[in-house]
C-alpha cells in the first residue's frame, strides 16, 4: 500500500463520508497539541492510513475487533492486573485500542534525545556514587542527593559489576503545545511497563493485523533480545542463570514480572529463594544451591538486603549488599540508582547535561526550581500559583503534599499559606515546576474518535555498542480533558505506540505484526519455593476433586433414596466431616442443605470455595510456570464458586454445579498431563496429587468398606474408585468385600487404586533430584519402599482399619519428609534485640 | 583522658538460633579528638565469615555468620582510647541559625562530614510537626546556632524524665516526645528530629560515657548500656559540636564515640538477622574507666 505522504494529502484528500464522520465532533483543546490533527484540524499525514482503515472497516467491524483485543488480554490472564485479592481486585486490563502512531523521522529524533539523556543519568549517577566531582566542583549541591531516600550510602564507592549502573533506562515523555517532546519524569529504580506494552501490542496485533502490516509498524522483539543478551552476557559462572527478582505476588506489577520472567526466559525468584554465602547469591533449589549471577531487580533498592539497608525489609536477601561489593552478583538496575529519579535533580541535568556531555540537550526536561536554594526558593514562591509544587524527593510529602504534586493556583488560601511557610522553614523538600500541558491523541468511543491527553514512557536497554530504544512504548492515556502533566500519573488507560517504518519492509516469515521472540527457554534446576507451590497445587486439586466425588456421590444417593443405603450416606457424610467440608455436629435429617453448604461455605475450612481459593493462590506465584490456560481454567473454577446458590431447588443444582466442577478440574489434569513439561514442576504437582490420592482412598476404604459392609456401602466405594465399570465386567454378582478391596487398593494397574498411587510416588522419587546411589535413601524412600512392600505383602481383606490407618500415616509423614527435604522452611525471622540507656 | 573501655552484650535465646547474621559496630575508630591505643573484638560462636569495613560515615562495621547452632551469643570489646577535648566554642559567637540554614542546604561536600546527610528526615526519625513547633521556642530569628542548640538540649533535660521503663529500642521518638520521658535514644532523636524540622543539620552518635564521675561530681545517667548523644553542626567553620541531652553536657572528654549516623539505625551496635530464635534475653554490662595516667603505649593483655 502507498504511503500517503505526499503534499497534496494536505488538500482534504480524506473527504470520504466515512472518515469525515469519524472526525466530526473531533474538538481539540484550545492551546494544545493535537497528534491526529493539525491546526486547521487536517489529518496529519502518519494517520492517513489509520483513518482509512477505520473508516472502510465501519464502526460495528471496529467495534468487533476491538472486543476481540479485550477477549485476548482476558485469556492471557491480563485480565488480574491487580494482584488477584479476593475481594475484586481483579480488573480488566484497561486498554486504549487506537495506537499512538508516530512517523519514523520523529521518533528517530526522540529516540536521540533519549539516548544521549540516558548517558547523561548513566554519567550523573556514575559520580553520585563515585568522587562526587559535581558537587565538588559546585554543579550540584550535596543535599540536593542527601535528600533523597534513594541515595543508598552504602553503595557509595561501590562499583556496578557489569561496568554500568543502568541496564534499563524509561523516561515518561510529553509533547508541548509548540510540538515539541519534553521529559517529564526519568525512571531508573525499576521501569515497570516494557512488559504490558508487549501484550498491548499482541492484542492490538490481533484486532488490526492488515495495518499493522500494511503501515510497516517496527516490531518490539528487537528490544527484548537486546535487553536479554545484554543481561545473560553479564553472566561469569557460564551457567547462564538470570533471575527476575520480583517482591512477590502481592506486588501491583507482579502480573509483569512473571510475564517478562516466561517471556525473557529468566528465573523468577523472591527473596526467599535466595541466599548468599561467602559473597554468592544461591538459588535454593530442589537439586540444593545454585549460584547465579545475574539479578535483573523489580525490587525497589531500599528493601534489596535488610543487613545493610532498610533492617526491616523481609523482602530482601541479607547479605546482597557485601556480595555485590566483592563483585560475587550483577545487579541490574544498580542498587541505589532511584537516586536520579527526585525531581530535585530536574532542576541540575539540564546544566549538568552541557557539563558532563559537552553537549547541550537534544530533549529538554520540564522546567524545574529547587527550593533549596535562595533564588529558585525565591522565584517559586513569587509565581507559586502558576506552577506545580511537588515533593522535592518523594512521592508525597506527609500532611503537606498528601497526594504529591499540586498546581498552586488550586490550593485554596490556607493551604497555600501553609505550602509556602514550609517552603520558606525547609525548602530542600520543595520542587516548583512548569505546569506543562501535554498533547491529545485519538480515542475510540462510541464510534466516533475523540481526543485525550496522553504520557509515553519509552524504554531503553544497554547493549554492547550502545543504548537500543524500544521502537514503541507504554502509552498512558487520560480518562478527562485535563492535559497538565501533573493529573496524568495515574489511572487511566493504556494504549499501544506504533512507530512507522518507512524503510523497505522486512516481510520476513514472522505472522504479521504479533511480536515473536524465538528464546530457549532455560530448564533449571526448579527452585524449592516453586516446587513446593507446585507440591500443594498437586494436593489442592485432587483434594477438590476428592470433595466434589463425594459430594456427587451423596447427590446421587440421594436421589435414588428408595434403595436405602443409610450406612452409606452415612459413610459420605462422615468422609465430607473429615475433611471440613461439612460441619460436625450436622442433624442427618437434610444432607443435600449440607452438601450445598460444603460447595458454598466459606466458614468451613474444607469447603469447596476454600480449596480452590487455596489452589488458585498457590498457582498464583508459579504463574510464570504454568500455560495461561491452565491458570485460567483455575480463574473459571474459582469463579464458579462464586456464583450464588439459590436457596430453593437445592439437590439438582448442588448435582450440577459438582458436575461442571468436576469438568472444570479434568480440564486442568488435561492440561498438566498433556501440556507440562516432565520437569521437575510437574513431578511434584503429580507427586503431591498421588500422595493426596492415596490417602482419600484409605479413608473411602476404611470407612466404607469396615467389617461387614453392605452392599450399597462397597458400592458407594466403587463410585468414588471410579471403578465400577471394571467391577461389573469381571463379576457377576453383588459387590463383596475381598474383590472390592483388591481393586481399589491392590490392583496395580487401576489408575485409582492404592498401589497405583504408591508406585507412582515411588517412581517420582527415584527421579527427583539430589539421591546420589550410594548413599542411603533419604527417608522418604524408605517409607515409600515400605509402602510398596505392603502393596505386594498382604491380601486385600488383610486391610483392616487399623493397617488402612498406619499407611494413611506413613503417606502423611512421607509427604512431610518431602517438604523437609526439598522445601523451604520457613522460620520466623528475627532482628537481635538492643538496650541503649 | 585515657580511658579503658570493656563492654560484653549477651544474648540468651529461647531456641537454639542455626544460622544468624550480625552486623555489629562495636569497634572505635579514630576520629578528631580521639585516639585509639588498641582495641580488641570478638564474638562467640565463631563464624563461619567475618568481614571487617567500613560504612559511609567512617564507623568500623564487622558482617558476621554464625552456622553453629547457639542459644547463646555473645559480643566482647575492648579498647584504649585517648580523648582530647577540641577549643571550646562560644555559643553567641556562631553563626544565626538561619545562616546554618542556608549553609547546609548550599554545602558542596558529598563526604561523610557534610551536613547535607543529617537535615533530611532517617529511617528512625521522621520530622514531626509537634517537635518541630516545640523546638522553635530555642530558636528565635537570629539567634546563634550552638546558643539555640544548647537552650533545646538543656529544655530536653529538664522537661523530660529519665526512665528506662518509659520506652524500648522501637519507640517512635513523637511517642517518646509525647510522654516526656524515655532513655539518651529518645532524647537524642527528639533533639534530632526538632532541629531538622527547622532545617537544621543534626547528627546521633552512639559511644560510651565514663562509668565512675570524677570525685565531687554525679554519676552520669547512660553510663550502663551503650549511651547516645547528638552532634550539631554550626557552619563551615565551627563545624559539629556533640551536645549529650540526656545529661545538659557540651560533649568534651567524658564521652567515647564508637559509631555516628543519621539515626539510631545507622548505628545500631548488633544488626542483623537471625532464624527461629523465640525470645531473646540480653545482658549488657559496661565499664569505662580513667586511667590514672598516660600508662605507657602497649598491646593489652586478652582477658
Amino acid at each position: 500500500m502507498p504511503r500517503r505522504s505526499e503534499p497534496q494529502a494536505r488538500t482534504r484528500r480524506f473527504e470520504e463520508e466515512a472518515v469525515e464522520a469519524l472526525l466530526a465532533g473531533y474538538k481539540t483543546l484550545p492551546g494544545v497539541h493535537d497528534e491526529l490533527v493539525d491546526a486547521e484540524g487536517y489529518p496529519r499525514a502518519h494517520w492517513h492510513s489509520m483513518l482509512a482503515a477505520l473508516a472502510e472497516m465501519g464502526v460495528e467491524e471496529v467495534n468487533r475487533r476491538f472486543q476481540a483485543a479485550d477477549r485476548h488480554l482476558y485469556r492471557s490472564g491480563v485480565f488480574y492486573r491487580v494482584y488477584d485479592d479476593p475481594n475484586g481486585g481483579e480488573r480488566p486490563w484497561p486498554l486504549s485500542h487506537l495506537p499512538l502512531v508516530i512517523d519514523e523521522r520523529e521518533w528517530q529524533a526522540l529516540e536521540r534525545g533519549l539516548i544521549q539523556r540516558a548517558q547523561l543519568v548513566e554519567a550523573v549517577l556514575a559520580d553520585i556514587y563515585g568522587d562526587g566531582q559535581l558537587v565538588r566542583s559546585g554543579a550540584l549541591p550535596a543535599a540536593a542527593i542527601a535528600g533523597s531516600p534513594d541515595f543508598l550510602r552504602p553503595m557509595v564507592g561501590v562499583d556496578p559489576n557489569g561496568g554500568t549502573f543502568l541496564r534499563i533506562y524509561a523516561a515518561d515523555v510529553g509533547r508541548g503545545p509548540d510540538g515539541s517532546w519534553w521529559v517529564v519524569s526519568d525512571r531508573t529504580q525499576s521501569p515497570s511497563g516494557a512488559g504490558y506494552a508487549l501484550e498491548n501490542r499482541i492484542a492490538i496485533g490481533r484486532a488490526l493485523p492488515d495495518l499493522a502490516r500494511s503501515l510497516n509498524v517496527v516490531r518490539l522483539a528487537s528490544y527484548f533480545q537486546a535487553m536479554r543478551a545484554g543481561l545473560t552476557r553479564l553472566d561469569r559462572s557460564g551457567e547462564g542463570r538470570v533471575g527476575l527478582l520480583t517482591p512477590g505476588p502481592l506486588n501491583e506489577t507482579y502480573f509483569e514480572h512473571a510475564y517478562l520472567a516466561r517471556y525473557l526466559g529468566f528465573v523468577l525468584l523472591e527473596g526467599e529463594d535466595l541466599t548468599v554465602r561467602d559473597n554468592v547469591v544461591f538459588v535454593r533449589t530442589v537439586a540444593g544451591l545454585k549460584r547465579v549471577d545475574v539479578l535483573l531487580r523489580r525490587l525497589d533498592s531500599d528493601y534489596a538486603d535488610p543487613l545493610e539497608l532498610n533492617p526491616r525489609s523481609r523482602l530482601g536477601i541479607p547479605g546482597l549488599v557485601q556480595a555485590i561489593r566483592s563483585g560475587g552478583v550483577a545487579v541490574v538496575n544498580a542498587v541505589g540508582v532511584g537516586v536520579v529519579e527526585a525531581p530535585a535533580l530536574m532542576g541540575f541535568l539540564p546544566k549538568l547535561g552541557q557539563r558532563v556531555l559537552g553537549e547541550a540537550p537534544i530533549l529538554p526536561n520540564v522546567a524545574t526550581w529547587w527550593c533549596g536554594q535562595k533564588a529558585e526558593r525565591e522565584r517559586v514562591l513569587d509565581s507559586f500559583e502558576d506552577l506545580v509544587i511537588s515533593p522535592a524527593f518523594q512521592r508525597t510529602l506527609p500532611g503537606l503534599l498528601d497526594k504529591g504534586s499540586v498546581i498552586g493556583a488550586d490550593l485554596d488560601r490556607a493551604h497555600r499559606a501553609r505550602i509556602k511557610a514550609a517552603i520558606r522553614a525547609r525548602g530542600v523538600d520543595f520542587v516548583g515546576q512548569e505546569a506543562a500541558r501535554l498533547s491529545t491523541m485519538p480515542v475510540w468511543r462510541n464510534g466516533k474518535l475523540e481526543p485525550r491527553p496522553f504520557i509515553l514512557r519509552i524504554f531503553l536497554t544497554a547493549t554492547e555498542t550502545g543504548w537500543k530504544v524500544m521502537p514503541g512504548g507504554f502509552c498512558r492515556v487520560s480518562d478527562s480533558l485535563d492535559a497538565r502533566a501533573v493529573t496524568m500519573q495515574s489511572g487511566g488507560r493504556s494504549a499501544d505506540v506504533w512507530v512507522l517504518d518507512a524503510g523497505p519492509t522486512e516481510q520476513t516469515s514472522l505472522l504479521p505484526a504479533v511480536d515473536r521472540v524465538e528464546i530457549k527457554r532455560q530448564t533449571g534446576p526448579l527452585p524449592s519455593r516453586a516446587a513446593d507451590n507446585f507440591f500443594w497445587l498437586g494436593r489442592y486439586i485432587e483434594r477438590a476433586e476428592t470433595t466434589l466425588r463425594l459430594l456427587r456421590t451423596l447427590m446421587g444417593r440421594l436421589s435414588s433414596s428408595l434403595e436405602g443405603g443409610g450406612s452409606s450416606l452415612g459413610g459420605l457424610v462422615s468422609l465430607l466431616q473429615l475433611w471440613g467440608a461439612m460441619p460436625a455436629d450436622l442433624a442427618t435429617t437434610k444432607p443435600a442443605r449440607h452438601a450445598l453448604a460444603a460447595l458454598s461455605r466459606r466458614d468451613l475450612h474444607g469447603s469447596l470455595p476454600n480449596i480452590i481459593e487455596a489452589a488458585r493462590h498457590t498457582a498464583s506465584v508459579i504463574r510464570d510456570r504454568l500455560s495461561p490456560d491452565a491458570w485460567r481454567t483455575l480463574a473459571d473454577l474459582s469463579l464458579m464458586m462464586a456464583e450464588p446458590v439459590p436457596a430453593a431447588s437445592a439437590e439438582p443444582d448442588a448435582y450440577e454445579r459438582s458436575d461442571r466442577a468436576l469438568r472444570a478440574l479434568a480440564a486442568f489434569s488435561g492440561l498438566a498431563s498433556e501440556n507440562m513439561n516432565r520437569l521437575a514442576g510437574w513431578r511434584f504437582l503429580d507427586l503431591g496429587r498421588r500422595i493426596e490420592r492415596a490417602i482419600a482412598t484409605c479413608r473411602f476404604a476404611r470407612t466404607l468398606a469396615g467389617e461387614a459392609p453392605t452392599a450399597g456401602a462397597l458400592d458407594v466405594l466403587l463410585e468414588l474408585c471410579d471403578s465400577q465399570i471394571t467391577y461389573r465386567s469381571r463379576y457377576v454378582m453383588v459387590e463383596s468385600r475381598a474383590p472390592v478391596l483388591d481393586l481399589v487398593l491392590l490392583e496395580s494397574v487401576n489408575p485409582r487404586s492404592l498401589a497405583y498411587q504408591i508406585d507412582a510416588i515411588m517412581a517420582h522419587l527415584d527421579q527427583l533430584p539430589g539421591h546420589l546411589g550410594d548413599e542411603p535413601p533419604p527417608p522418604e524412600e524408605r517409607l515409600a519402599a515400605r509402602l510398596v512392600a505392603s502393596m505386594r505383602a498382604f491380601d486385600a481383606l488383610d486391610f483392616d482399619d487399623a493397617r488402612l490407618r498406619e499407611i494413611e500415616g506413613q503417606l502423611m509423614e512421607l509427604s512431610n519428609d518431602v517438604a523437609e527435604r526439598y522445601f523451604i522452611h520457613r522460620q520466623p525471622v528475627e532482628t537481635p534485640w538492643d538496650l541503649v540507656s | 583522658m585515657i580511658y579503658d573501655i570493656h563492654q560484653t552484650t549477651a544474648y540468651s535465646y529461647a531456641h537454639a538460633v542455626p544460622v544468624a547474621r550480625h552486623v555489629v559496630r562495636m569497634v572505635p575508630v579514630a576520629r578528631p579528638g580521639q585516639r585509639v591505643v588498641a582495641s580488641h573484638f570478638a564474638v562467640e560462636p565463631e563464624p563461619v565469615e567475618w568481614i571487617e569495613t567500613r560504612d559511609f560515615f567512617g564507623n568500623t562495621v564487622v558482617h558476621i555468620r554464625i552456622e553453629t547452632p547457639h542459644t547463646q551469643f555473645r559480643v566482647r570489646t575492648r579498647a584504649r582510647v585517648e580523648v582530647t577535648a577540641g577549643p571550646a566554642l562560644d555559643p553567641a559567637a556562631s553563626p544565626a541559625w538561619e545562616a546554618v540554614r542556608e549553609a547546609s542546604s548550599s554545602c558542596l561536600d558529598p563526604g561523610p562530614h557534610s551536613p547535607a546527610h543529617h537535615m533530611f528526615p532517617s529511617p528512625a526519625v521522621p520530622l514531626s510537626p509537634a517537635i518541630t513547633e516545640w523546638t522553635a521556642k530555642s530558636f528565635p530569628p537570629g539567634r546563634p546556632m550552638l546558643a539555640g542548640a544548647i537552650d533545646l538540649m538543656r529544655r530536653i533535660y529538664e522537661e523530660f524524665t529519665y526512665d528506662p521503663r518509659a520506652t524500648d529500642v522501637t519507640t517512635p521518638a513523637l511517642e517518646a516526645f509525647n510522654l516526656r520521658a524515655g532513655v539518651c535514644q529518645d532524647f537524642a532523636h527528639i533533639m534530632i528530629a526538632g532541629l531538622r524540622g527547622l532545617g537544621l543539620p543534626a547528627a546521633y552518635v552512639s559511644g560510651f560515657l565514663r562509668t565512675e564521675p570524677p570525685p565531687g561530681k554525679e554519676r552520669l545517667q547512660g553510663a550502663d548500656a551503650t549511651h547516645a548523644w547528638v552532634s550539631v553542626w554550626c557552619g563551615e567553620e565551627d563545624g559539629w559540636q556533640g551536645l549529650d541531652p540526656t545529661n545538659a553536657l557540651i560533649v568534651a572528654t567524658d564521652h567515647v564515640v564508637l559509631a555516628n549516623g543519621r539515626d539510631y539505625s545507622d548505628v545500631a551496635p548488633i544488626g542483623g538477622v537471625l532464624i527461629g530464635s523465640g525470645k531473646q534475653k540480653l545482658s549488657v554490662e559496661v565499664d569505662v574507666i580513667p586511667m590514672p595516667e598516660a600508662p605507657p603505649a602497649r598491646e593489652l593483655e586478652p582477658d
